[in-house]
C-alpha cells in the first residue's frame, strides 16, 4: 500500500468553488493509470484554511500545495502524480507559508 | 455495493429498515418520543415557521442533501449509513489485518456501549442547550444556520440510537430511552458531559460552540470512522458530512464578529460604544471555549485510550490514510510535559498508545491554530493591530493532568494568587457577560445585520445573504 497522498479541499469555500466535482475528475484521471490505489490515495480533506485561495490540493509526501485549482488544470496535475510531468508551479505558492506547515505537520507525524 | 435510499418510509433510511420488521417497530415506537422532545426541549417558538433547510436524502458524493422550506417538527430525520467498503479489514490495533465486524465482538460491548452512548448524548444535549437562542437571532440568515445545526444534531442522535437499537439489545433500547431523560442542566439527570449542561444564551458563546466544541465533536467522531465495528465507522462517517457545515458556522461567526469590530475600528469607532464586541473581550470568550473543549478530549495518559486503540475500537485521525508509521502504535513513546508538586514541568514519556487522546488533542489544536490564523488575516487587511492567539494546552483545563494546577495563557506555571489576580484578563467576566447579552437583539428583516456582526461572504445554498431563510410572517 503507498503511503502517497492527495488530498482534496472539502471545506466550505472549496465545495461552494466545485471541489466535489474536482475531486471526482482527478480520481477518475488517476484510476486510469493507477485504478487500485498502488501509486496514490486520493481522499477528501475537511479544510485546509487557505479558503481565499481555494480550490486548494495538496500531494504528500511530495509537499506541494496546489490553489486556485480549476478543471482544466487537472490534466497536468495527474500527469505530474503519474510521473510523466513536472509539478504544475503556477498552481503553488499561493496559500500562506504557515498554513501550508500545518497540514504538513499533521502528514508527517512522528508516530 | 450501494445501499438502497428509502425516502418513503416513516423513517427514512439506507439501512433496509423496511426488511427489519422488529428493528423498525422498536425504532417506530422510539419515533414519538423524539417528536415530544422535540416539541418540548428543541428550539423554542418557532416550529410552526419555515425554514430553508438541507435535509439529508442520501450518502452519495454527487447532491446527498435537499434544499427547501421546512417547518422543523417536520423535519425527515433519517438514517444513513455511509456506502460500506467491500472486504474492509482493520487498520489499527492487535487485531491489524483482520476483517471488520459487522456485529458487537462480546468481549467489547460494554465500552463500545459506553462510547455510543457517550457521543450520542451530546447530540440531544447541544440542541437542548441553545433552545431559546432563537430569539435573539442576528439575522434570519444566522438563524437558519442555528436550525440546521440543530435539526442535524437531531439527526445525529438518531444514528446512535439506531446503533443501540440495532446492535445492543435491551441495554440498548433502555439507553436509547435514556438519551431522551436526561436533560441538558437537569439537577437531577444531567447530560453526561458537564460542558453540555450550561445554556447557550447569546450569540457569541454559541460561534465559539460550534467552532470549538463541535471540532472537539469532528475529532472523536473521525477516530470513531476509524473504528473496526463497521457499522459505526461508517454512521459517524456520514455525520461529519453534516458536522462540516456546523463547524463551518461557528469559524465563520467567530470572524464576522471580529470583523464587524476591526471595521468599527478603522472607521475610528470604539466597538464597546457601537454594540459591538470588543476583540480583546472576543479573545476571552475563545479562551474559555478552546479550554474548555479540551477537555473533552479525556487525559493524556489514560488506559481507556489505550484499550480502545488496541481492540480496534477508536483510531487515530485520518488513520486509514495511512499517515502514521505504526498501525499498532506498539514501539514509540509520546513526551507528556506533566507538572510536579514542586513547581516545575517535567516531560515524561509514556507508550504512545495510552496517548491517544493527546495524540489526537494534537490534531485538534493544530486545526484550531488554522482557524485562529486565518481570522487575523482578515482583521490583518483592516489593520487594527490586534491578533488572536490560542491559550497554551495546558490552560485553565479541568480534565486530564494539568487540572489542579494555575497555569498562565503562555503555559508558564502560576501560583493561585496570581491566577486569582489575573484570570479576569483571561476568562470572560461578568461585565463582560453582560455587556454581550446587551448586544443581543434579534434582527429580523432579510439582509440585515444586528451591528455586531458582519454579513457573510455568501449565503446558503448559493442564494444570497438577503435571502429570506426563515419565513417568520
Amino acid at each position: 500500500m503507498t503511503n502517497r497522498l492527495c488530498y482534496v479541499c472539502e471545506g466550505g469555500d472549496c465545495t461552494e468553488k466545485g471541489s466535489g466535482e474536482i475531486f471526482e475528475r482527478l480520481r477518475e484521471l488517476i484510476r486510469r493509470f493507477d485504478p487500485q490505489e498502488q501509486r496514490i490515495k486520493i481522499r477528501r480533506y475537511p479544510c485546509f484554511g487557505a479558503c481565499e485561495v481555494g480550490i486548494n490540493v495538496t500531494l504528500f509526501p511530495d509537499k506541494i500545495f496546489y490553489s486556485t485549482v480549476t478543471e482544466a488544470d487537472l490534466p497536468e496535475i495527474a500527469a505530474h502524480i503519474e510521473g510523466k510531468g513536472p509539478p504544475v508551479q503556477r498552481l503553488c505558492g499561493k496559500a500562506q507559508p504557515d498554513v501550508e506547515q500545518i497540514i504538513w505537520d499533521m502528514l508527517d507525524s512522528p508516530y | 455495493m450501494t445501499s438502497i435510499v428509502d425516502l418513503e418510509a416513516k423513517i427514512p433510511n439506507n439501512v433496509g429498515l423496511r426488511d427489519n420488521k422488529r428493528l423498525l417497530m422498536a425504532l417506530e415506537k422510539w419515533q414519538p418520543a423524539f417528536k415530544r422532545w422535540w416539541q418540548e426541549l428543541g428550539p423554542s417558538d418557532f416550529n410552526n415557521k419555515d425554514v430553508y433547510l438541507r435535509t439529508a436524502i442520501g450518502v452519495g458524493q454527487g447532491g446527498w442533501a435537499h434544499f427547501d422550506y421546512v417547518k422543523m417538527p417536520d423535519y425527515r430525520w433519517g438514517i444513513f449509513l455511509a456506502e460500506p467498503v467491500p472486504e474492509r479489514k482493520i487498520h489499527f490495533g492487535d487485531q491489524l489485518g483482520q476483517p471488520v465486524w459487522s456485529e458487537v465482538p462480546g468481549e467489547l460491548r460494554n465500552r463500545l456501549r459506553r462510547l455510543i452512548v457517550t457521543q450520542g448524548d451530546t447530540e440531544p444535549a447541544s440542541v437542548e442547550q441553545q433552545r431559546l437562542l432563537g430569539h435573539t437571532a442576528p439575522s434570519l440568515y444566522d438563524l437558519r444556520s442555528l436550525f440546521q445545526v440543530n435539526v442535524e444534531e437531531g439527526r445525529h442522535l438518531w444514528a446512535m440510537v439506531y446503533l443501540l437499537h440495532t446492535h445492543f439489545g435491551g441495554d440498548g433500547r433502555d439507553e436509547a430511552d435514556a438519551m431522551l431523560e436526561r436533560h441538558s442542566g437537569d439537577a437531577d439527570n444531567p447530560r453526561i458531559l458537564q460542558a453540555f449542561n450550561y445554556p447557550i444564551d447569546n450569540w457569541v458563546d454559541f460561534f465559539c460552540f460550534t467552532t470549538f466544541t463541535d471540532r472537539d465533536g469532528k475529532y472523536q467522531l473521525a477516530s470513531l470512522a476509524e473504528s473496526g465495528f463497521d457499522p459505526l465507522a461508517r454512521t459517524t462517517q456520514f455525520m461529519l458530512t453534516e458536522e462540516a457545515y456546523h463547524m463551518q458556522t461557528g469559524e465563520n461567526g467567530v470572524g464576522r464578529i471580529a470583523r464587524r469590530a476591526a471595521e468599527l475600528i478603522k472607521e475610528g469607532k470604539d466597538p464597546a460604544q457601537e454594540g459591538a464586541i470588543p476583540l480583546a473581550m472576543l479573545q476571552r470568550y475563545i479562551n474559555h471555549w478552546f479550554s474548555a473543549s479540551m477537555d473533552l478530549f479525556g487525559g493524556e495518559d489514560s488506559t481507556n485510550a489505550a484499550e480502545a486503540f488496541a481492540s480496534g475500537l477508536k483510531g487515530r485521525y485520518r488513520e486509514g490514510d495511512g499517515i502514521y508509521k505504526d498501525p499498532k502504535a506498539l514501539d514509540q513513546n509520546y513526551s507528556l510535559q506533566v507538572p510536579t508538586d514542586d513547581g516545575r514541568i517535567e516531560t515524561r514519556d509514556i507508550p504512545l498508545r495510552r496517548a491517544m487522546n493527546a495524540v489526537l488533542l494534537d490534531a485538534y489544536i493544530a486545526d484550531c491554530k488554522r482557524i485562529a490564523d486565518r481570522w487575523n488575516r482578515d482583521i490583518d487587511k483592516l489593520g487594527t493591530g490586534f491578533r488572536f492567539s490560542l491559550p497554551d494546552h495546558k490552560w485553565n483545563r479541568h480534565q486530564g493532568v494539568y487540572a489542579g494546577f494555575r497555569f498562565a495563557p503562555s503555559g508558564e506555571l502560576i501560583d493561585e494568587a496570581t491566577w486569582t489576580h489575573q484570570h479576569t484578563e483571561w476568562l470572560p467576566s461578568q461585565q463582560d457577560r453582560d455587556y454581550v447579552k446587551s448586544c443581543m437583539q434579534a434582527v429580523r428583516e432579510p439582509g440585515k445585520f444586528a451591528n455586531y456582526i458582519a454579513p457573510p461572504a455568501q449565503g446558503a445554498n448559493n442564494q444570497p445573504p438577503e435571502f429570506e431563510y426563515v419565513k417568520l410572517r
